[in-house]
């Protein structure tokens, strides 16, 4: 293989454009800004929530674009959301379980 | 079938970059970037099992895990949010020039992410140091006033050990990095093969996304607080 052929780009196409990460990085940083000045306002039992709201965008924001499952292979994207997904109903199903504890009271407790 | 193309890169290499149970380099990058995902999901589940006890311990305990959480050092966990951001853009464009074939250019934006990740560590340790010093480490003379003290306490076991899990995935990342840097300087990283440093950022990158929500379950609710 000469250098030529060497340096050429692969011929899939996977990665997001230097012009979306550069545009996330700005997003990202002015989310955290955001969240941080929420922070010092007394919002109640709303500020956690806000809180977790902004991270799921910034999270969300670097799997798709930083991490490449918005172009990456069908293949990649239908594991990682696959993983995402059934992460998800495990925390769902455990926390179901452990926070309606108490709420029902059974005969003979 | 083999390309004599990527036969000849097989050649190239004393490590091969196309190793031989691979078509082409497509399919080993694929199979890699499958392989790391799924190790990143099994990441997930580590960290996910912390966040789902630290849910259920904050949903009993309100009120303490809220003052626990105005005792963070809010501007040093917010300076750290962005430090981290900012080191993932160094990663994403060492694994940009990477693909370029720029390995020079990757190995110094790698050097650049290590050294940002490794400012991290040296804040979160700081951080450590003042929580030690407020005798707000649980095991090394915690205390705390009022009746909450044990619940208080228990929100700093999961702030130190999600924090401390945290930190040695980035000691780690910070070697990756440093492990990536000799390869990419050295041209082995090539517009063709450049796997190691996409792995690399994928990993870090998850740091990141970990770090987002250790930020907003730890340092956010109780910020109005201080």
């Amino acid at each position: 293989m000469t250098a030529q052929e060497n340096a050429a780009p692969s011929s899939q196409p996977s990665r997001s454009s230097l012009g979306a990460t550069i545009l996330t990085w700005v997003v990202l940083l002015g989310l955290t800004l955001l969240t941080s000045l929420l922070a010092l306002v007394d919002l109640g039992a709303a500020t956690p929530i806000i809180g977790i709201v902004i991270a799921v965008v910034q999270a969300s924001l670097i799997a798709l674009v930083l991490m490449h499952t918005l172009r990456g292979s069908p293949m990649v994207r239908v594991v990682a959301a696959g993983g995402v997904l059934w992460f998800l109903i495990m925390m769902l199903l455990t926390l179901t379980d452990y926070v309606t504890r108490g709420w029902l009271t059974a005969s003979g407790k | 079938m083999t390309e004599p193309a990527d036969l000849a890169l097989r050649e190239q290499f004393s490590t091969p970059a196309l190793r031989e149970q691979f078509s082409n380099i497509d399919q080993q990058r694929e199979s890699s970037t499958l392989g790391m995902w799924i190790f990143i999901i099994t990441e997930m589940m580590l960290f996910g099992g912390l966040f789902v006890a630290f849910t259920v311990y904050r949903l009993r305990y309100p009120h303490a895990f809220l003052t626990g959480s105005s005792e963070m050092e809010f501007t040093l966990g917010a300076v750290n949010t962005a430090v981290l951001i900012c080191s993932s853009l160094t990663m994403a464009l060492a694994e940009w020039y990477a693909e370029q074939g720029k390995g020079l250019r990757c190995a110094i934006l790698l050097l650049a992410t290590a050294v940002i990740g490794a400012v991290f560590v040296g804040i979160k340790f700081f951080e450590y140091y003042l929580h030690f010093r407020d005798h707000k480490m649980p095991a090394f003379g915690f205390s705390a006033s009022g009746g909450l003290a044990p619940q208080i306490q228990l929100f700093f076991v999961f702030y130190f050990l999600m924090t401390g899990l945290h930190s040695l995935h980035l000691i780690i990342g910070i070697g990756l990095m440093l492990g990536m840097f000799a390869p990419a300087f050295s041209g082995v990283i090539t517009a063709k093969y450049h796997t190691p440093i996409d792995n690399a950022g994928l990993y870090w990158h998850f740091i990141d996304v970990i770090w987002v929500f250790l930020y907003a379950i730890f340092y956010i609710p109780g910020a109005h607080l201080k």
